[in-house]
Formats: structure tokens, sequence, C-alpha cells
């Protein structure tokens, strides 16, 4: 087994490496994939980016939510308006999500996060719940179209980068959507990643671990869990305009925008590992793909799959993407990511940096 | 007086846990709070740390009312403790776990996080100040070990370095001789008076040993059903006719 200091050569070394790769097959999949695998890509960003921002919430802080949907669809539908009927650059409709899903993130999480366990997941499910019927109430058809929902979104100021392939047509559309998820999956990541490596982290996991000895050593619980319920839902919503933007549509009955939405952010996250930071990555690229490659499956209905699911009306797609999530987590309890870690620790082990000059 | 408790009386729906309990502790002072199972001591260090909130009476500390302040403003104050129970971050290092005590000496707020303004240096410094720590309490080695799993007596010790990276004036130690072998309780009382002296603490110590307590207390409470029976200098509270009836010729 492999022993190597943190920060030394080879430490560095290894990571250059990883880095590298990674670029590599970022670089890729736009230039080299054909255009339906791109859209995957782009699609399993924003599901990424959802999973991260509930992790936050719930891997990290141990808080619940199912309401993930709610805000995944406020991202979604402020993009829809302001584009639409305000005629705003897409760019922009970034920041307004974000500031407006905070506001209500905040306000939510505010009498919300007082409450624990299974009460906190109920009252969530609640919100989760209203929020379509909400977008449906005729009070507001003025503003969400009601049950129809917004179409048609269109922007056509796509910035042309000619490096990192064609933009124009339709091809043009799957790649502008990849490099688009990716750059806000990366801030997102980078936050999330500046968050937890700090004080600010630190009395996240500890809320999650021990809320009273957090207390007692200074965090302001409430005000911190309020602060990153905020940001999750802010976050959530980049992912909610992302979505808009790949498809020009939102409705109330989507998929992400109803409680099927927080179920699925929360299987990516589980999947891939609560409570680490590269965890819903990981998920989110397993579920696309396991979501991809079930689709296709028994739509003849013949042979074994036609008899092992002959017994049911329901898409055998669904169910062996259960099945196969189900089984993930037999395996791998703490997630894809503990899997991967305790595989990495037969091969090699880094050893912290000597801490402490003194002495 | 660094803190003063006046009359303060504590209830959990029938049962009266502080019933007008008074005492004050001296700066500087190591203050044994002695007491039966179930005479209210650590109800007495839940409602210093603002865990409990008292129906009844006052404390002050170093001239602030301390009721008036919420708990989590406790630490800054200069107010530090441990739990009975243990009350650590399991999923944590025992370096994260004492990392997170010094939680009041940083300053590093959402925005600084995100933006990554000065984090890294404070990460640094509470890093280095955490590790010596560990180091005072002979836990170096198992630094990057999660707190999940060690024995007790170590996880009790752990306490005792997390309370102290808050850099406290005031440390409560609720019953950290516990689970510990005659040895390491004799070592513990050595290492109590140490870290009193080093970083010039005040101390309220509640044990069950009373040869601990009574070796490195400059004064003794003694408590029974909520109330005070006993005060004065070890000698006066080992003779005192109401803690040796509360015992019943036990140890004292
Ligand atoms: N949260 C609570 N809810 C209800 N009753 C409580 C609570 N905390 C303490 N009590 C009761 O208050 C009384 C005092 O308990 P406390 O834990 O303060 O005693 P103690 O002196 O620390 O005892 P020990 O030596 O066993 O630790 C007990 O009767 C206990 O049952
Ligand atoms: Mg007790």
């Amino acid at each position: 087994m492999l022993k190597i200091k943190e920060g030394s050569l080879q430490h560095w070394a290894i990571r250059i490496v990883g880095f590298a790769l990674l670029a590599l097959l970022v670089i890729y999949i736009p230039t080299q994939s054909e255009t339906a695998r791109i859209g995957q890509f782009a699609s399993a960003f924003t599901l990424i980016i959802a999973a991260m921002s509930l992790n936050m919430v719930l891997g990290f802080t141990g808080q619940i939510s199912l309401g993930h949907s709610a805000f995944f669809g406020i991202g979604g539908y402020t993009a829809a308006i302001l584009i639409r009927d305000h005629g705003w650059s897409p760019g922009y409709t970034f920041y307004a999500a974000a500031v407006i899903a905070f506001v209500v993130g905040c306000l939510i999480g505010l009498p919300v996060l007082r409450i624990r366990g299974a009460y906190l997941a109920l009252v969530t499910l609640a919100v989760a719940v209203l929020f379509p019927t909400l977008l449906r109430w005729k009070k507001l058809e003025w503003l969400t179209d009601g049950a129809k929902g917004i179409d048609s979104v269109k922007y056509d100021d796509l910035p042309v980068w000619p490096i990192l392939g064609e933009l124009k047509g339709r091809d043009g559309r799957a790649v502008f959507s990849y490099w688009l998820g990716l750059l806000v999956l990366v801030i997102v990541y980078l936050v999330c990643r500046g968050l937890i490596r700090s004080r600010v982290g630190r009395s996240l996991i500890a809320i999650r671990d021990n809320e009273t000895a957090a207390a007692v050593m200074g965090v302001n619980v409430t005000r911190t869990k309020v602060l990153i319920f905020g940001i999750s839902a802010s976050m959530c919503a980049l992912a909610g305009v992302l979505a808009t933007l790949n498809s020009g549509v939102v409705t109330p009955d989507g998929q992400f925008v109803t409680l099927l939405g927080s179920i699925i952010f929360l299987l990516i996250m589980v999947v891939g590992g609560a409570g680490t930071l590269s965890g819903p990555i990981i998920g989110g690229l397993v579920y696309v793909w396991l979501d991809n490659t079930t689709r296709g499956i028994g739509t003849d209905s013949s042979g074994v799959l036609g008899f092992v699911f002959g017994w049911t009306d329901q898409s055998p797609a669904t169910l062996i993407l259960g099945l196969a999530l189900i089984v993930i987590m037999l395996f791998a309890p703490t997630g894809l990511m503990g899997l991967l870690r305790k595989l990495t620790r037969r091969i090699m082990t880094i050893i912290p940096r000597d801490i402490s000059p003194t002495q | 007086m660094l803190l003063d408790v006046q009359d303060v009386s504590v209830r959990f729906g029938g049962i009266v846990a502080l019933d007008g309990l008074t005492f004050v502790i001296k700066e500087g002072d190591i203050c044994g709070l002695i007491g039966p199972n179930g005479a209210g001591k650590t109800t007495m260090f839940n409602v210093v740390s603002r865990i409990y909130d008292p129906f009844k009476g006052r404390i002050s500390f170093d001239g602030h009312d301390l009721l008036s302040v919420p708990a989590h403003r406790i630490a800054e104050l200069g107010i530090a403790r441990t739990f009975q129970n243990l009350a650590l971050f399991p999923t944590m290092s025992l370096l994260e776990n004492v990392m997170v005590g010094a939680h009041s000496q940083g300053s590093v707020g959402f925005v600084q996080a995100i933006t990554r303004i000065g984090a890294q240096k404070e990460n640094r410094r509470i890093r280095d100040v955490s590790y010596d720590l560990l180091r005072d309490l002979n836990l170096e080695k198992l630094a990057h070990h999660p707190a999940a799993g060690l024995p007790f007596g170590t996880l009790k010790r752990l306490e005792i370095a997390r309370a102290l990276a808050a850099a406290p004036r005031f440390l409560l130690l609720d019953e950290p001789a516990a689970g510990l072998t005659h040895s390491e309780v004799d070592e513990l009382a050595d290492t109590i008076v140490a870290i009193r002296d080093k970083f010039k603490l005040t101390v309220l110590l509640v044990e069950h040993h009373m040869s601990m307590v009574m070796k490195i207390s400059d004064q003794v409470v003694a408590m029974e059903f909520g109330r005070k029976i006993a005060e004065g200098t070890p000698s006066e509270v080992q003779s005192d006719a109401n803690v040796i009836r509360a015992y019943l010729g036990g140890e004292v």
C-alpha cells in the first residue's frame, strides 16, 4: 500500500494527473460525442447541482428537506417569466432566481427549521406538494400561465466560443447547455467547498452531529440553519434556471417541479454519498446513466424482461431503475463515494501534513 | 466574584431540580461541586450554559447578567464546559472536534467562506491551536482519528481539549474522571491543576471521586435535592454533619 504525505511531490503529481484526466474528459464529451449524449450530460449537471444544494442542508447540516423541488421550480419559473415576458437575457435570470430563492428559502426556513426530524420532513413535504398547486392557482395565472405552464422560452443571443464546439443549430444548443451547466456546476461546487472547508462548514457538521454541543461551542444554531437553507434554496434555483434554458419549457407538473423532483434529488444525494462534496456528482451521473439505459428496456416486453415485468403495467424502466438504486444502497450504504474511498484507501493513504510548528 | 449564583430554581414538570441554589466562585479557584445522584449538579451546568432556563433567580458572570445572554454567546463570554455523558461530534476527527471548540475564537462567516477571504489563514491558526491542545491532553496521536468508537476515558479528555479551545476563563467539568482507573484519576487531577495554572482558569468541578475533589479543590459546595447543604474548604465540608448524612457514611 502506498503512503503519501499531504503536500508532497507525489501528492501533487496525483492531483495534477487526476485534474488533467478530468479536464480531458470534460472537453472530450461535447466535442466528440453525439448530440443526445451531450444533452444527457447537460441534464445530469442540472440534477447534480440540485442534489448538491440538498446535500448542504441534509447531508452536512442534518436538516431534511423534501421541499427542494419548489426551489427548483422557483428558478425555472423566474427564468421563464423574465425571458419571455420581460425580455431579459438568460444570463441575468440566474442572479434574479438566486436572490428570489434565497429570500423565499430564508422565509420558509425561519419558522420551519425549529422543527426536527420526521416533522420537518412532513412540513417541507407540504411545501413541495403545495407549490404546483400554487402555480395552477387562477389568481396567479397572469404570472404562471396556470396549468399549461410556460413554453417557448426563446433566446437567441448565444455567445459563440469557437473552441468549445459548434454552437449554431440544434447541435449547438446541446453544446451550449453542456458548457453553461458545467460552468454553473463548477461555481456551485466551489461555493460548497469554500463553505465546508471553513469555520462555517465545521459549524454545519457540528449541528448535524450534536446540536446542543454546537450551541455551547458558540454556534448560532438557528441563524446558521436558516442561512444555509437560503443558500441551498438559491443553488437549487440555479438548477431550475438551467432546466428551463435547456428545454425552453416549464410546467407545474414537470418532473422536477413536483414532489418527485425532491425525491430524485434525495436519491442522487444518498446514492452518491451524503455529506461528501463530490458524492452528488457521482450520484447524478449514475442516475442519468441508469435512467437512460433502463428507459429503452422492455419496450417490446418480450423475452425474460417481458416475463419478469409482465405482472405490472408500470414501465419496466422505472422499476429497474428503482431496483438498481436499492442494490447500490445495499452494497454501499455510505453511497458510492464511501465505496470509492474505501477502495482508494486499500491502494493508498494520504498522511496529513504535520501540523503545528511548535516543539 | 467571577460567578455569582443567587436563588436559582429549575423545575421539570413536577420535579424541582434546583431549589433556590445560591453560591459564589472566586476567580482562579477550583470549586468542587458534590452531591448524591440527582442532586442537580448537571442541571446547574445546563443553567450556566443557558440550555435550561430557571424560573427564578439570578446569575452574574464577571458582572454580566448571564440569564439575558443566549446560549451561543456564552462561549464568547469565556465559559466552556464538558458533558457528563459526552456530547462530541462523532463523525469528526479529534482535531476537528477541537476546532469546533474554537468556534468563538474565529470570525469567518458565510460571505468570507464563499469568497475565501481569510478562511485559509483562520483554518491554519485554529488548526495549530487545536493541535497544541490535543498535545496538552496527550491525544495528538489520534488527531485524525474519528471521535466515534474511542474509549470513554479518551473521549472525556477530548471534551476537555475541546472546551479549552474556546480560550475560556471559566471551565465547567462534569464528572471528568468517570470511567477512569485509579492511576488515571490521579493523572487527571494533575492535568486539571496544570491547565488551571497554564490557562489561568477558574474551574467548577463536579465529581464523585471524593479524594480527587478534596485534593484539588480550593472550595467545595455540597448539594442535595437541588439545595446547597454545605460550603467551605474541603476539610470543612468533609466533616459537615449534613454532608455525612447525605452520603450515609459513604466515601466522605
Ligand atoms: N431534562 C430533564 N427533564 C426532566 N427531568 C430532569 C432533566 N434533567 C434533569 N432532570 C431531573 O432533575 C434532577 C437533577 O438531575 P441532575 O442531572 O442535575 O443530577 P446530578 O446531580 O447531575 O446527578 P448525577 O450525579 O447522577 O449526574 C433529577 O431528578 C433528574 O431526573
Ligand atoms: Mg450529572
